[in-house]
């Protein structure tokens, strides 16, 4: 029986590499996604990859249960690291309109295979999930949500962005998040005994 | 269930989403501290945002990738000490990633100069005075210290471009008994530096006048409580700090 995540990371604090390597082969392919989506580069994407695993092995980032479950711990410390990266470069504005473009609707998202993914079931489950309960939002909550977190940019900047007052932003944040954590909840809180999705 | 007007709900998910400025997380991470509803609820979001990317189309990376972690989680083991480092500042020293530290550090000098402001103008507590209206105008860094030592605590260092003094603006931290006080550390490779020892006033706020090192020598910045005198080197736990990133050829 394969270890749950925590047992991984407490084994990776003994300094078993194996327990990282089955970490990384379980969500390495997760966390390259979510940085190339927000740094659209591969080569700066791979670097957050690589830096992310090797923060959460050497310690520089520590997990906290209390933050939820460990893979989406990972997603969190790509995620600054790859919008670290984006607000560097130079041309980060034009960046951002490159990445803001696919970001309404559902677009870039797909109920695929997932390559260098764990082939399992629940994993697709969640997916699946995922997708069609932002599916359920409307455009402007959408926007709101995929601007804020794979665009990077703060509230302020999303309301100048779409042009939209700052309070309605707010509030379609609040209302997509609501509706989330709804239908998401369930599955993506945390589980009894496990801490993989 | 209704919750009084006063709770950051909109800010809440923002906040899960990383979408607040500095000055607003702050206000808002300020709350939650001390609120355990919203505490709750802004955990349950942080999850929900964490499962975001799943509906993203996966790509897988690329093959190298492995091999670069594998050889830097060997490359980041202390010699003698058989498992990985834990988050000591001695392990967090050797950790440096150059490219990606650059970049970073790159990006934390013009979001520091461009925050400076808008921080000053947000900062809570007594009134900042002449000299801090004056840093916040000149280019220079905005450190910002938070922990779980402090719960509801924060502090934010503005140091000038130049070096060699600062302004530290503290807020939500416990007023201490006269027989104690907060200390400032600037901890380098060799050994912390006292910046400043300070009380706060009775709403657990103050600004107090730094004086700074060269922050190139400087690899995390901590608050700690101490003697009233003040202490030659830190004796209490840490109550706030921040940890600063190391740069390429130091």
């Amino acid at each position: 029986m394969e270890d749950a995540d925590p047992e991984l990371l407490r084994r990776m604090q003994r300094g078993d590499e194996a327990a990282l390597e089955m970490l990384y082969a379980r969500y390495g392919g997760l966390v390259f996604t979510l940085a190339l989506r927000i740094v659209g580069d591969a080569e700066l994407a791979r670097e957050v990859l690589q830096d992310t695993f090797l923060r959460a092995w050497d310690g520089s980032e520590m997990y906290d249960v209390g933050r939820g479950r460990v893979p989406w711990w990972l997603m969190g410390i790509a995620r600054h690291r790859a919008i670290d990266l984006l607000r560097s470069r130079p041309h980060q504005s034009r960046l951002r309109e490159r990445e803001a473009a696919p970001a309404t609707a559902a677009a870039g998202m797909a109920a695929t295979s997932a390559p260098n993914l764990p082939d399992r079931s629940e994993v697709v489950a969640v997916r699946h999930a995922v997708i069609r309960a932002l599916e359920t939002l409307s455009t402007g909550q959408r926007q709101a949500i995929e601007l804020a977190y794979f665009g990077g940019l703060t509230q302020v900047e999303i309301a100048r962005e779409l042009g939209e007052p700052l309070g309605t932003v707010k509030s379609r944040t609040r209302e997509a998040m609501e509706r989330l954590r709804g239908l998401l909840w369930p599955l993506l809180g945390p589980k009894e005994g496990s801490e993989r999705p | 269930v209704t919750r009084p007007p006063d709770h950051p709900l909109d800010d809440l998910a923002a906040l899960a989403l990383g979408a607040l400025d500095l000055a607003e997380r702050l206000r808002v991470e300020t709350h939650v501290a001390a609120c355990a509803s919203c505490r709750e609820r802004l955990r349950e979001y942080r999850e929900i945002a964490g499962g975001l990317a799943t509906a993203l189309e996966p790509t897988p990376p690329p093959a190298a990738a492995w091999a670069a972690v594998s050889a830097g989680s060997r490359a980041r083991r202390p010699p003698g000490i058989e498992g990985p480092r834990r988050a000591t500042l001695g392990g967090w020293l050797r950790s440096a990633r150059w490219p990606a530290v650059a970049a970073v550090l790159a990006s934390l000098m013009v979001w520091n100069i461009l925050l400076q402001r808008e921080l000053a103008r947000h900062a809570p507590g007594p009134d900042p005075g002449p000299e801090v209206s004056a840093l916040a105008r000149r280019p220079g860094r905005v450190v910002i210290l938070t922990g779980s030592g402090a719960p509801g605590g924060s502090a934010r260092l503005f140091v000038a471009a130049d070096g060699g003094h600062g302004h530290l603006a503290i807020a939500g931290v416990s007023p201490l008994p006269t027989t104690r006080t907060y200390q400032l550390w600037f901890v380098r490779t060799d050994a912390p530096v006292s910046g400043a020892t300070f009380r706060v006033n009775a709403q657990g706020q103050a600004w107090v006048k730094v004086a700074v090192p060269p922050l190139e020598t400087v690899r995390a910045i901590t608050v700690t409580e101490e003697p009233a005198a003040g202490s030659p080197a830190p004796t209490g736990p840490r109550l706030l700090e921040a940890r600063l990133p190391a740069e390429p050829g130091r």
